[in-house]
């Protein structure tokens, strides 16, 4: 956004000169450039974002039987209250926060050896492996969640007859979906996390060299700490996705009666809106859902940067 | 997307004739359209349905009509967005003229105040119904929607393997768990059927037959009886199978259930008249295994459920309700429907003398034991009185999801079934509606 800044041209305004004309241009240049994200942003993101506040605060009353159509009545903070008391909405935080404990330590510390193996001097076929570790985040997730489905189906599949455990069972889906989860997005922050190993400059690892350290020591002391803002946004983004955890348990659901129809908050808005037809309600979950998403990211930040000073 | 305004009006300008073609791109990218142009000066009728072979039906109509053309889109089925898509359409003002419910689905549009009152359009058209589909239809004495088929339950089972074994075919739910236990003695690994726990229309046309409708429009108020006595001892009897472990787990249509059906691991089926198409499709190497039988009954008095069936309502604001009904009647009664329908499909038409076109134009072959439409005519017949509610859609996913921890022991289903109740209830008043709890009066 910083991109427009109208607010320098007046400054360079009282003399007309060469370079004055050519800022001006550039912003006019900026302005045009910045058109098509400024369309796209406001048609897909602030239009409906605002357009999902005003539903949240409507609903429909019906009466009798209810066949004589509904009426739309302005609820307040009605569509709120009932979401924020319902049991339903709550088990679904419980259980993404609950996927996230599971997903995010697994995948992120999974992805940070893979990435330092990776950086190491020890891996042959450097680029086979990368590759082998990343196709899965190209497979579509729904492609994934149908495969992992299968393997997991107790007579059809594998995985009960070599864990002992039926993956889809009460106590095991959870576990079973975070591996879905970790098996899509380690390739990916594995590719982040070397990316940002790359930049480390080879001087201080030198240096570290020199002064004996091995390679573990050398890790941890040194590459690690020096990629922290990176792992940092890792962590936002699992975040945020672990939040929106949709089409791992929307798959697994038709394979199981252990995943409920709201058992993530994103599926309580999906079931608010398409199965019950309660829109209002949709949009209030949803309205509180991007807040909890938004709280959760600005406390990660504020960590990951009192930790780097 | 939105079919414009001006396609449902005749007359055929420039502009009117591009819409139409960029219409029928838009449909024909969502799920094949075999539409053409409206011929001159016919009446066009927007309809939106999942109805597997629509395509062909309307090509044959507009095929053999000048005057109405009917320009069908493909939407997803049911509550894999088919219903959302046509309750946001009505709510938008700019739903299609035709719209497709299920008997199961149809109050819950009904809240939208988006269907016309057919009453006096299909007042001629009772006495040759199924009396279980013109019922569905009429929710409250009212027709609001024109009935296509009607999908009783049927048990189908593995005739081979019983008569091998001397099993004989139970006719009470008490005979079904002395076989139940018979199946899994013959073969530990085998059961006798599964009962899906995630499947709430399945559980609902399991309570169908038990007699005590979960729903009753009474004047101006629901009578909600989800947890009455008939429910609450079918809720018991599964429950103890369950427990028995005389029952597979197994979700229906999934892999596991297919191949269970294929290798001898599910002597049975507890489905509805659309399996016998669905069992043709998924094991079609099972010619001369499987029979299909009624339902087995609770005291030998026949009474059969039923699982799903389609109708097709009009659009409270369509402009065009007289052309609209003319599609509809030929759909549901002309006999050249079922003719189409058994090319693909065993229809099972809830208009009689189309059923006897469908039962003529069947080929059959695939089912040992008595004739599949002799077994789904006598369960047509045997279905008692039942009205589906305004939240019967939502209650499905409520059903699936109260019953999930039962195979754990974290519950069990007549206990599931109070919460049921009471949560159907509390939806039911806290969207405004009149609601009385327990049997209607």
């Amino acid at each position: 956004m910083s991109v427009l800044a109208p607010e320098r041209t007046p400054v360079h305004e009282e003399t007309i000169s060469e370079p004055n004309v050519r800022t001006r241009k550039k912003d006019f240049a900026g302005l045009v450039l910045a058109v098509p994200f400024l369309v796209l942003l406001v048609t897909t993101v602030l239009v409906p974002v605002l357009y999902a506040l005003y539903l949240s605060l409507f609903t429909e009353r019906l009466h009798g039987l209810g066949f004589s159509g509904p009426e739309h009545v302005f609820a307040w903070l009605g569509n709120y209250v009932s979401v924020i008391t319902d049991k339903a909405f709550h088990t679904g935080l419980g259980n993404v926060a609950l996927f996230a404990l599971v997903h995010i330590p697994s995948m992120l510390v999974g992805s940070l050896i893979l990435a330092l193996l990776l950086d190491s001097a020890v891996v042959r076929l450097r680029q086979v492996w990368s590759l082998a570790v990343f196709v899965p985040y190209a497979v579509p997730v729904v492609i994934g969640g149908l495969i992992w489905a299968y393997l997991y189906s107790p007579t059809i599949g594998p995985i009960k007859n070599l864990l002992g455990i039926d993956p889809l069972s009460p106590s095991a889906v959870l576990p079973s979906i975070a591996n879905i989860a970790t098996w899509q997005w380690v390739g990916y922050n594995m590719i982040i996390f070397y990316t940002a190993l790359q930049a480390v400059p080879k001087e201080i690892i030198e240096a570290a060299r020199a002064d004996g350290a091995g390679g573990f020591r050398t890790a941890w002391s040194i590459k690690i700490p020096v990629i922290r803002p990176t792992i940092f946004v890792a962590v936002v983004f699992t975040v945020i996705g672990s939040l929106q955890l949709f089409t791992e348990p929307m798959v697994l659901k038709g394979f199981t009666g252990t995943v409920t129809s709201t058992w993530t908050p994103s599926m309580y808005v999906y079931e608010a809106a398409f199965v019950a037809g309660d829109n209002g309600r949709a949009a209030a979950a949803s309205v509180l859902l991007a807040v909890i998403c938004a709280l959760l990211s600005a406390v990660v930040m504020r960590f990951s940067t009192r930790r780097s000073r | 997307m939105e079919l414009s305004p001006a396609l449902r009006t005749s007359g055929l300008s420039r502009r009117g004739f591009l819409r139409a073609t960029a219409a029928v791109g838009a449909a024909g990218l969502v799920g094949g359209c075999t539409a053409t142009a409206a011929p001159p000066g016919a009446t066009t009728v927007t309809i939106w349905s999942w109805l597997t072979g629509m395509d062909k039906y309307v090509a044959a109509f507009n095929a053999g009509h000048k005057d109405v053309f009917v320009d069908l889109r493909v939407i997803a089925a049911g509550l894999s967005g088919g219903y959302a898509q046509q309750t946001n359409a009505i709510r938008a003002h700019n739903a299609p003229d035709i719209l497709h419910v299920e008997y199961q689905g149809l109050p819950q549009i009904l809240l939208t105040g988006g269907l016309r009152d057919l009453t006096n359009d299909l007042a001629d058209l009772e006495s040759q119904y199924s009396p279980a589909a013109w019922r569905g239809v009429r929710p409250d004495g009212r027709t609001w929607a024109v009935p296509m088929d009607l999908a009783p339950m049927v048990f189908y089972y593995r005739k081979d393997l019983f008569d091998q074994h001397g099993i004989a075919l139970p006719r009470t739910w008490d005979e079904f768990r002395t076989a139940a236990a018979a199946v899994k003695q013959v073969d530990p690994q085998a059961r006798i059927c599964t009962f899906p726990l995630n499947d709430g229309s399945f559980f609902a046309g399991m309570s169908w037959q038990a007699g005590d409708p979960w729903w009753t429009a009474q004047g101006d108020t629901w009578a909600v009886d989800i947890a009455g006595e008939g429910t609450k001892r079918t809720a018991q009897f599964w429950q103890s199978m369950i427990t028995e472990n005389l029952v597979a787990g197994i979700v229906h249509g999934s892999q596991d259930w297919i191949a269970g059906m294929h290798e001898g691991k599910l002597w049975g089926l507890l489905g509805a008249s659309w399996s016998v198409g669905t069992l043709g499709k998924s094991i079609p190497k099972d010619t001369g295994r499987w029979a299909m039988a009624t339902m087995p009954t609770w005291d030998g008095k026949p009474a059969n459920g039923v699982q799903g069936g389609t109708a097709f309502g009009v659009s409270a604001e369509s402009k065009v309700p007289e052309a609209a009904t003319t599609f509809l009647r030929w759909l549901s009664t002309n006999p050249e429907v079922p003719k189409i329908g058994s090319t693909f499909t065993t229809p099972f038409p809830a208009h009689l003398p189309n059923r006897a076109v469908a039962r003529q134009a069947y080929k059959g072959g695939y089912f040992l034991g008595d004739p599949v439409y002799d077994v789904l005519d006598e369960a047509a017949k045997r279905v008692p009185d039942w009205t589906w509610g305004p939240n019967a859609l939502r209650l499905f996913s409520t059903i699936s999801d109260s019953f999930g921890p039962v195979r754990g022991g974290g519950t069990t289903l007549p206990d599931a079934l109070t919460k049921i109740q009471q949560q159907a209830v509390a939806d039911m008043r806290a969207k405004g509606l009149s609601v009385r709890e327990g049997k209607a009066a």
